[in-house]
């Protein structure tokens, strides 16, 4: 597993049954068995998909013995969207500010030939 | 500039496409010369001190900067380093950061007509995770994705 929170949120979101696990969990609480339902995959199988979106923090078990329902906890999942949205933001002020810099260089160029032409 | 376009291509990557009104050759050298970026890598409210830059545009050169809040001291700024893995003048540029794998390539394109598309492309994720398992994860079920978040947000 990764040392830093958000590679193990990646991780966990890099599997379609566990992002389907997730989608089921934002409408409400579920046990196993019932996430295992849309599935055809063992109960097992589905409770190693869950361990691992515990792990990532994303899903929160009951104490109830028996029942264990899961919970979405989507802190780490807003952690993750607003990294990506921070980076996308970055590079498109970047790139916007190049497009000035751009037009500012070839201003300073059209210019500098002008006055060689005037003199 | 026309056409900005922007998409999330996959679950932590992102790929932005640009055309500028510049010759391909200009804008190739904006991005790897340090005089020049020092004016537009920090994005609003945020500089890129010349004194910061380095910039050694040959592959396993360093390419470091560290952006700096306006108003805030040089010190408190987000330092980046990296290294290049491709330069290829004026066509292509890979550089991959050290701290966590995030590697970016930016492609230079002559349209032909005096403007030059740009394409950034950057894959987020540790090499660890970029197994071809994860990577159909992310192409097949982005759609389930979009729908839990739009649930999670409802």
């Amino acid at each position: 597993m990764a040392d830093d929170p958000l590679s193990s949120t990646f991780a966990a979101l890099a599997d379609p049954t566990r992002r389907a696990i997730l989608a089921r969990l934002a409408e409400g609480e579920a046990t196993v068995s019932e996430l295992a339902e849309p599935f055809a995959m063992t109960l097992q199988a589905i409770s190693k998909h869950l361990k691992v979106l515990e792990r990532a923090g994303l899903v929160v078990r009951g104490k109830d013995a028996q029942w264990r329902p899961c919970r979405l906890e989507s802190a780490p999942l807003e952690n993750a969207s607003a990294w990506i949205d921070a980076n996308r933001k970055i590079w498109n002020e970047r790139l916007d500010r190049l497009d000035r810099h751009l037009q500012q260089i070839q201003r300073t160029q059209r210019q500098s030939g002008q006055n060689r032409t005037s003199t | 500039m026309t056409n900005p376009t922007d998409a999330a291509t996959e679950l932590g990557e992102l790929t932005i496409t640009r055309v500028y009104d510049a010759p391909r050759e200009m804008v190739f050298r904006a991005m790897i010369e340090p005089e020049q970026l020092t004016h537009f890598w920090g994005p609003t409210g945020v500089h890129t001190p010349l004194e910061s830059i380095v910039i050694e545009p040959w592959p396993g050169g360093r390419f470091e900067t560290t952006m700096v809040p306006d108003g805030a001291p040089a010190d408190a700024g987000f330092v980046m380093k990296a290294v290049f893995v491709e330069v290829v003048e004026p066509e292509r540029i890979v550089f991959k950061e050290l701290d966590g794998d995030m590697t970016t390539e930016s492609t230079y394109t002559d349209l032909g007509d005096g403007r030059t598309q740009v394409v950034i492309h950057q894959t987020n994720m540790p090499a660890m995770y970029r197994t071809e398992e994860a990577q159909a994860g992310f192409k097949t079920s982005l759609d389930k994705f979009a729908v839990y978040l739009a649930a999670k947000v409802g």
